[in-house]
């Protein structure tokens, strides 16, 4: 078992990239539990120990998280099909936006703050975090370009209610669709 | 069954306790603990306890859980009891008339089955579960060592086969215990003690034993789940290779728990595994400030997954995604 060559503590991000990365290559762990019904994005946990979770990602045309952090976890995502967009915040700019396609990784400390989005139809992502996901800070800005961070339960990031994020990200978009000040 | 969508999937109270006229009946008709004497509760561990009649009362327990919210309310006999562990004819007569009136609740109540201990019966227990009941409760003084499973075997067989769930829920605490104690000592220690063993007697002799089951442990399984630093630090050879895989087939019911010791445990086992249960009429349903995805999953998503097989849930899932 591929979790079982893991060591016994939380995962640094070259070592959640190295399992994700070697998590592509194993496509009988993840393949069956692709699927694109309807218009949000569909999550499925991989596995979860006391050091690491794993999670498929499968996007749609128009899913965006919104800008987030993962507190105190690092972690790693690669695409295994399609593309997927990544964008960093920047005070007074333009976020920095990176497409991720298939067959690509990366990976990011606590400290990161982006927000994911599917570029490509019918994108494909492992997630891997370390320690296990537990809260997020979920980012808003408000009229005068003033950002806040509320910090909510992965739950509205991976289990979120139907719509929800897509009303969220769309109302968050429309109001703000850059950082820029 | 049916196929299930998630804006119709259900607001669901897994556990709550009711005693049916037909159960109160019975526990008057007896002369030793457990008994009723009017309202009077006797029981062997915990002493005399005043029953509130009112809590009692299908109709107006009906009312409460609609103003709760919920669209199923499940009832199970209350085990601390020891109703379960009685003479096979003791435990039949009571057992049976929990049945009888259990099923007879009116909506939103359904209701987790009961079995004897002292002579198992995997038919009887099928032949109930036939009846309607979501799953089958034992109390977890039941299920803490090898002898416990070995005994219980035959009745989670049953519940494998049919593909319906466990519930483990505290049960008779010791006479000694009660010595010199307050009245709330079994609640905060004795029930906890018992979930958190009976937690790690399942990891060790249920889940070997029962691949396919389905398990929920009442309250947070007195916050064992948190335990797993401990258990890599002390287990020695024993935790070789155990990387504390969350084991998606087990789910903790949140009763008389609140946001930290929640939050706490969504930390170490995701929020999957979290089940709403109130422990009606011994505590109120605790306001968790969670988020509302969170409560959703644990009030609704998670308690589907506990109760129903697999492939009816992935229906309730690709609905959800609709």
């Amino acid at each position: 078992m591929i979790w079982q060559s893991l060591p016994a503590r939380n995962l640094d991000r070259g070592e959640l990239q190295t399992l994700v990365d070697g998590l592509a290559n194993e496509p009988d762990r993840w393949r069956e539990h692709i699927a694109f019904e309807g218009a949000q994005r569909h999550y499925v946990s991989l596995h979860r120990d006391e050091y690491v979770d794993v999670w498929l990602l499968c996007w749609v045309p128009g899913d965006d998280t919104g800008w987030h952090d993962h507190d105190i976890s690092s972690g790693a995502v690669r695409v295994v099909r399609g593309a997927v967009r990544e964008s960093n915040p920047r005070i007074g700019g333009d976020p920095a936006v990176r497409i991720v396609t298939e067959g690509g990784s990366f990976s990011f400390g606590p400290e990161h703050i982006h927000r994911l989005a599917g570029e490509d139809e019918l994108a494909v992502s492992i997630h891997a975090y370390s320690p296990p996901l537990w809260r997020l800070g979920q980012y808003s800005i408000d009229d005068d370009g003033v950002m806040r961070r509320a910090s909510v339960s992965y739950a509205d990031e991976l289990r979120p209610l139907e719509g929800s994020l897509a009303a969220q990200a769309e109302s968050l978009a429309a109001r703000h669709g850059s950082l820029a000040a | 069954m049916n196929r299930l969508r998630q804006d119709e999937a259900p607001v669901a109270d897994i556990h709550q306790h009711l005693w049916p006229e037909s159960l109160i009946a019975a526990l008057r008709a007896r002369s030793t603990p457990p008994r009723l004497r009017g309202w009077t509760l006797e029981l062997a561990g915990e002493g005399e306890y005043a029953v509130d009649p009112g809590a009692h009362d299908a109709d107006d327990r009906a009312e409460l859980a609609r103003s709760d919210g919920l669209d199923l309310a499940l009832v199970s006999l209350s085990s601390p009891l020891g109703i379960e562990s009685l003479t096979p004819a003791e435990a039949g007569d009571l057992i049976d008339a929990y049945h009888e009136g259990a099923l007879a609740l009116p909506e939103p109540f359904g209701a987790w089955a009961a079995a004897c201990l002292t002579a198992v019966d995997a038919g009887a227990l099928s032949r109930e579960l036939g009846r309607g009941f979501v799953g089958l409760q034992l109390p977890a003084t039941a299920l803490l060592d090898r002898a416990g499973y070995e005994n219980a075997g035959p009745l989670l067989e049953v519940l494998e086969d049919a593909r319906l769930p466990l519930m483990i829920h505290p049960g008779l605490v010791a006479r000694e215990t009660a010595d010199g104690q307050p009245a709330w000592w079994p609640a905060i220690v004795s029930y906890v003690q018992q979930m958190h063993a009976a937690w790690f007697a399942f990891r060790v002799h249920g889940r070997p034993r029962h691949p396919r089951l389905r398990v929920c442990f009442a309250l947070l399984a007195g916050l064992a789940p948190l335990h797993g630093e401990r258990f890599a630090a002390r287990a020695g050879a024993d935790v070789a290779g155990d990387r504390g895989v969350v084991d998606p087939g087990v789910f903790l019911d949140v009763s008389s728990y609140g946001t930290r010791a929640v939050d706490a445990t969504v930390r170490v086992v995701g929020i999957d595994a979290l089940v709403n249960g109130s422990d009606r009429p011994y505590a109120e349903p605790a306001s968790l400030e969670l988020g509302p995805a969170a409560l959703h999953a644990i009030r609704s998503a998670n308690a589907m997954r506990l109760l129903y097989p697999k492939e009816v849930f992935d229906d309730l899932a690709i609905a959800s995604r609709a």
